[in-house]
């Protein structure tokens, strides 16, 4: 075995780290989860009110079209009884 | 992830406990900051648990702790090239006699090693720290074979020759 190469691996030996490091890693890696998870359910909500807030936009729309409709056919019943009297008085 | 880690033994605690000193120290030996390496090491397992369900074995897993180590190290080291750097060359002669297995030997080496530039400071810590072999340390760092062997045969040579200059070589261990 080369000199230099032993020397090397005993100075590049494995140290371990400051005391209690696994514990932090598992510690941070608890409230990482649990900060995601957080973030998730949040996300959800938005999501969900984004999406009731746009289904009662389209409910407002579709009763909105319906009184126009409404009117449309109470106005035109008028003029399709001239209509029809026009068409009788000509004929 | 609790069935995961019984079907690939790739229990998160256990890979920590079992992994921390090499992540730790691939960290220190490249940029020789004990409190950057812990932080790079926390950061390396902090990923490493996020990407849990993409590890399929604990031999995968110490690969992918060994590549992720050697890339956010390589990283921390670019980040921090923006102070001046020492070359090779220009490390000061530490005013010690050292003698073979001298801790200030040792320290000597390191000094050396960390002066390297990173490509082949982060070829040398995997060869010498982790004892991988240069098929091996080409895959974590994703670089060809014949450049880690160069890699290797260049830093051995300018190391021999800084401490040649010392007065330290090959007829102290001999003889």
């Amino acid at each position: 075995m080369d000199w230099l190469e032993d020397e090397l691996r005993r100075a590049l030996a494995r140290e371990n780290p400051p005391d209690g490091f696994a514990e932090r890693v598992l510690a941070r890696s608890t409230r990482g989860a649990l900060g995601a998870r957080r973030w998730l359910a949040a996300a959800a909500m938005v999501v969900v009110a984004a999406g009731a807030g746009g289904a009662w936009r389209q409910h407002q729309g579709y009763l909105a079209k319906r009184e126009v409709m409404l009117a449309l056919r109470l106005a035109s019943a008028p003029v399709h009884r001239i209509q029809s009297e026009i068409r009788g008085m000509t004929q | 992830m609790l069935i995961g880690a019984v079907e690939t033994g790739c229990d998160f605690r256990g890979l920590v406990r079992q992994h921390q000193a090499m992540v730790f120290s691939i960290a220190l030996h490249f940029l020789r900051d004990r409190a950057t390496a812990e932080e790079i090491a926390q950061e390396v397992f902090f990923s490493l648990h996020r990407n849990l369900d993409q590890i399929d074995s604990p031999a995968h897993a110490a690969a992918w702790l060994r590549k992720v180590t050697a890339q956010r190290s390589i990283d921390e080291g670019r980040r921090r090239s923006r102070r001046p750097q020492v070359a090779l060359q220009d490390v000061a002669e530490p005013a010690i006699g050292v003698k073979p297995g001298d801790p200030l030997l040792c320290e000597l080496l390191r000094k050396l090693v960390a002066a390297l530039p990173e490509a082949p400071r982060m070829v040398m810590v995997l060869r010498y720290q982790e004892d991988l072999d240069p098929a091996e340390i080409a895959a974590a760092l994703e670089m060809p074979v014949a450049t880690v062997k160069s890699h290797l045969q260049r830093s051995l040579a300018m190391l021999r020759g800084k401490l040649a200059r010392r007065g330290i070589g090959e007829s102290e261990w001999t003889g």
